[in-house]
């Protein structure tokens, strides 16, 4: 730009910029004299240094085949399982730090600076011991880079050596510590840790983890005389880590020498109220004097204001009392021209749609409301939204539609950024598959399963059962194959009650040789079940033990029958059976049998028949039938004539 | 049968690897199997376990997990190619759907397949650049550009209105410096025929400017990269060429003082020739004086400063004839 303007300047001149096929820019110079009419050069279009990297990421979609970038693209390192997910990208994480470790262990060969303009980062930082020298300057820039811990050590520091700090630095200091509870927090380049963080850690509201009688309150008693400020950073930073009790003191305190707070402070006491009053009545008493000492002091309410008083009443556990001022609310603050974040839809949510009320509709309107909105992150709870949302779509409408509708929304813009963590994602499309699994059609289902599994979402046994229950239901055997193959990758083979569910559809939904999708079907599904039955029998020398019951090797039997050419395999099977037929309880379905012996006829097998037939005898199951079709089917020789007439006596011929 | 009896023995024995069973086995054994049995003995004798070491726990056996099969096998064959491949990396058979084959192979045999395949990966590929890609990317940009301006349409049109050129070269690399030393760098052509001069300028500014114009092509170009920054060699070029071109102009006092021994080339303007030509043209002659044709002074000049050849012989002699009048 600046060679434009330098050009500018220049007398007799005029410049214009173009793009030349060259290897660089060209600028060239007006000669004014031929210059007849005249010609209009455009004005450059501004951009940020990172607007043209924005419009060509703009163009990359989301590949469904491929893992999340952070993984390698290669099979043996995608992950395919929730745990592995977890233990890669946290691995590699792992690795960022220990190179972070060692920047700061081995900080005298990282001392140069080769880059330009230098990275503060890939510099080992600043050590700050007892003997350091500093100053308030040293301070003031710790404070400001955040650095929680070396601002503590520099403050006490300054404190020993009597140097004078001034009240705005111990303010600012106060603020950092109040924030932070006087803890390091998470550095804020482990993304990873952060998205992968349990649940429970991440949970604060349990009970009160602020520190009396510390640093923050000792640098509030330093600070002389009391601003407002002071007093708003102590009682947030109470009112965070739950010292309920003597924020709202504080706030009385201030309160009485008439100190004018903000309205981030009377947030923050907002949102503990229920940890201060026990019934809703009295909470919400306390919430709209507390709304009423605002007006009189003439804070504007915001954002915060609203989301604290949804909160507030989201803890109610007066339904109807919940519902009401809820309504009441609403309206005063959409005349203030407050615009409701996520996270105040969120609490809407769980203030209407609770489990012993009556359904409410509620979602529907906000849908209405911020439909193909694009959001951004403007209060901690708004990730919360799309979990819980598609908690409601399940659970408490049970409305395909309007899943779809939620889905879409988070789809919109950058709003996928909302959606939380690892854990509120895994409840989303848990919630989300297993609602479609129950209300749409098999092959619509199904689609919507090849775009989320696995690289998005990975089910749970549970959710795979529910899969396999609309598999059952729709008897679209077709697709067993497929799912039995994500679920040996998935690692859900140890679960017995998978297994049968997966046998019993196979066993029950004959495939139609005469549909030419399913002409390849007995062969899968015998491959299915010779599979099932090597994973069976090499779990055996695991902890996870799945063992063997008679229904179970009966079904794998039927099923390798019905395959042309697994004849050898299903002898194998039933040969396991009839040896080990004291170990496995119960036995295997007469069908079985029955077709076994179908098939050895067909393969021309008297022996095994026979031994079919001796399994029968000894477990005393119904043997005329399949004597009867032995004698049929086979032209015995007498050696196997005369086992026959042994099991079964000579006079079923009669019969 | 006694000896299997004792090989049944022998091998639950062993498989129990209890030692008191063996002072039992060698009841039943017969002699062969005794020696057996005590040359196991002499290889490994006892030794005295003064301190209990913990026995060492089983090796775990590593379960083996199940790698899914290549992602290419579920891709739709309407995918959005541009997704999956989206900037450059290096080849990945089980990401691209594509039976590529390559490599060195006995004559006759087929090149080997794209799964472990070095030769493929080690050649960069394009398959981020797909001509659906650059479409795509050319789009986004797109909102970027501006208009080409009207009335600059053809490249004639553009050298005429806007003569000078400036190149400047961006690089992109990766180092950790951002800076190049190359990119301070800044070259200023223009042709000499759009700047205007009279004859001693131009003589002039040809001198100062030295080897910096090119005689055959008529191009003149400042390059200037002695100062540290962009701006500043930009600025510096344009000085150069705005200094040079004021100072030509200029004629100095000294200047005056060239002689003809200090002429570079011969003028007709001022030698004895132009003397000697006017006085026999104006032998005797009253009034106005006649000068010698330009084309007899241009001939001149040429058979001196270019040297006597056949043509400019030529070319004098007929001058000369018909400045004399002289009819052959």
């Amino acid at each position: 730009m600046y060679l434009t303007r330098q050009l500018r300047q220049l007398p007799r001149s005029r410049l214009t910029r173009h793009i030349a096929s060259g290897n660089g820019p060209h600028y060239t110079t007006a000669a004014p004299q031929p210059a007849a009419e005249h010609i209009e050069i455009p004005k450059r279009i501004e951009r940020s240094p990172t607007d043209l990297l924005q419009a060509l990421a703009s163009t990359v979609g989301r590949d469904a085949t491929a893992p999340h970038y952070k993984y390698h693209d290669d099979p043996f390192l995608i992950p395919m399982s929730n745990i592995t997910k977890r233990t890669y990208a946290l691995s590699k994480e792992a690795g960022r730090k220990a190179a972070n470790w060692i920047k700061e262990e081995h900080r005298e060969l990282f001392m140069h600076q080769e880059a330009q303009p230098p990275i503060e980062k890939f510099a080992p930082s600043m050590v700050f011991t007892e003997e350091s020298e500093v100053d308030a300057s040293s301070l003031q820039l710790l404070v400001s880079q955040g650095e929680l811990k070396d601002a503590v050590l520099v403050y006490n520091l300054l404190v020993q050596k009597g140097i004078e700090v001034s009240d705005a630095l111990k303010q600012s200091l106060l603020e950092l510590v109040c924030f932070y509870n006087n803890e390091e927090p998470l550095p804020e380049e482990y993304i990873e840790e952060r998205w992968f963080m349990q649940n429970s850690r991440r949970r604060e509201r349990h009970g009160k983890t602020w520190k009396d009688g510390e640093l923050a309150e000792k640098l509030y008693a330093a600070i002389e005389p009391k601003t407002p400020q002071s007093y708003a950073a102590l009682i947030r930073g109470m009112a965070k880590y739950l010292q309920c009790e003597r924020a709202y003191a504080l706030l009385q305190e201030a309160n009485e020498k008439r100190i004018q707070l903000d309205t981030n402070t009377y947030n923050a006491i907002i949102q503990i109220v229920s940890f201060i009053k026990d019934t809703a009545e009295q909470r919400w008493q306390m919430c709209t004097s507390l709304l009423n000492q605002m007006a009189e002091q003439q804070l504007k309410p915001n954002l915060g204001t609203l989301n604290a008083v949804l909160e507030c009443i989201s803890t109610f556990g007066n339904f109807k009392l919940a519902r009401s001022s809820a309504l009441k609310v609403l309206p005063e603050f959409k005349q203030l021209g407050i615009v409701p974040s996520l996270g105040s839809y969120y609490y809407l949510l769980i203030i209407f749609c609770r489990e012993r009320a009556p359904v409410s509709h509620v979602i529907i309107d906000i849908l209405n409301d911020i439909n193909g909105k694009e959001f951004k992150v403007e209060h901690p709870k708004d990730t919360y939204f799309f979990a819980t949302a598609m908690d409601v779509c399940r659970n408490h409408l049970h409305d395909k539609a309007l899943a779809k509708r939620v889905d879409e929304l988070l789809h919109t813009g950058n709003n996928y950024d909302l959606i939380g963590d690892s854990f509120k994602e895994g409840i989303y499309y848990r919630n989300y598959l297993a609602l479609l699994c129950q209300t749409e059609s098999i092959e619509d289902f199904m689609r919507t399963y090849d775009i989320l599994v696995p690289n998005i979402y990975i089910p749970e046994p549970g959710i795979m059962e529910e899969i396999l229950r609309a598999i059952e239901i729709n008897g679209a055997v077709e697709h067993v194959p497929r799912i039995w193959s994500d679920m040996v990758i998935f690692d859900h083979t140890h679960r017995e009650s998978l297994l049968l569910y997966v046998l019993r559809i196979m066993v029950d939904n004959r495939p139609n040789p005469e549909l030419p999708a399913q002409q390849q079907l007995p062969e899968q599904c015998a491959n299915v079940a010779w599979d099932m039955y090597n994973k069976i029998e090499e779990s055996a020398k695991r902890i996870k033990k799945v063992s063997f019951t008679g229904q179970m090797l009966g079904d794998i039997l039927t099923l390798l029958v019905r395959g042309n050419s697994s004849f050898d395999k299903a002898t194998q099977v039933f040969t396991y059976i009839d040896k080990q037929q004291h170990r496995i309880p119960g036995t295997p379905a007469d069908s079985a049998l029955f077709e076994y012996v179908e098939a050895s006829i067909l393969n021309k097998a008297p022996s095994q028949a026979l031994m079919a037939l001796q399994y029968a005898v000894e477990n005393n199951m119904e043997t005329t039938p399949l004597a009867k079709r032995i004698y049929e089917g086979f032209t015995l020789s007498e050696v196997h004539l005369a086992k026959l007439k042994s099991l079964v006596g000579e006079g079923f011929l009669t019969k | 049968m006694a000896t299997n009896l004792v090989r049944l023995l022998e091998s639950s024995i062993r498989s129990n690897n209890a030692g008191v069973a063996s002072r039992t086995l060698r009841v039943f054994s017969s002699q062969q199997q005794q020696s057996e049995q005590s040359v196991e003995d002499d290889e490994e004798f006892r030794v005295l376990n003064l301190r209990t070491v913990k026995q060492q726990a089983r090796k775990r056996v590593i379960k083996k997990e199940v790698a899914p099969p290549p992602r290419t096998t579920h891709m739709p064959v309407d995918q959005d190619w541009t997704a999956v491949w989206s900037g450059p990396r290096s080849f990945h058979p089980a990401s691209v759907p594509l039976p590529l084959r390559q490599g060195y192979t006995e004559r006759g045999a087929a090149a080997p397949s794209k799964y472990a395949n070095a030769e493929l990966m080690k050649i960069p590929n394009f398959l981020h650049l797909t001509p659906p890609a650059i479409r795509q990317q050319c789009e986004a940009i797109k909102k970027f550009c501006t208009p080409w301006p009207k009335g600059l349409e053809s490249e004639a049109t553009w050298k005429a209105i806007f003569p000078v050129e400036v190149v400047t070269t961006d690089y992109c690399h990766s180092l950790p410096t951002i800076r190049h030393p190359e990119a301070r760098r800044v070259t200023i052509t223009l042709k000499l025929t759009d700047l205007k001069f009279d004859a001693h300028a131009k003589d002039k500014f040809l001198r100062l400017v030295g080897d910096r114009y090119n005689q055959e092509t008529g191009v003149l170009t400042f390059v200037a990269d002695r100062c540290p920054t962009r701006k500043q060699n930009y600025d510096y070029a344009l000085y150069l060429l705005t200094a040079c071109y004021h100072e030509s102009f200029i004629t100095e006092p000294w200047e005056d003082s060239k002689s003809e021994a200090d002429m570079e080339v011969y003028l007709f303007e001022r030698n004895k020739a132009k003397v000697s030509a006017e006085a026999i043209l104006n032998w005797n002659a009253t009034g106005e004086k006649q000068a010698p044709s330009a084309t007899y002074a241009d001939s001149v000049e040429k058979l001196i400063n270019e040297g006597e050849n056949e043509y400019n012989i030529a070319k004098y002699k007929e001058e000369v004839l018909k400045m004399l009048k002289i009819a052959i």
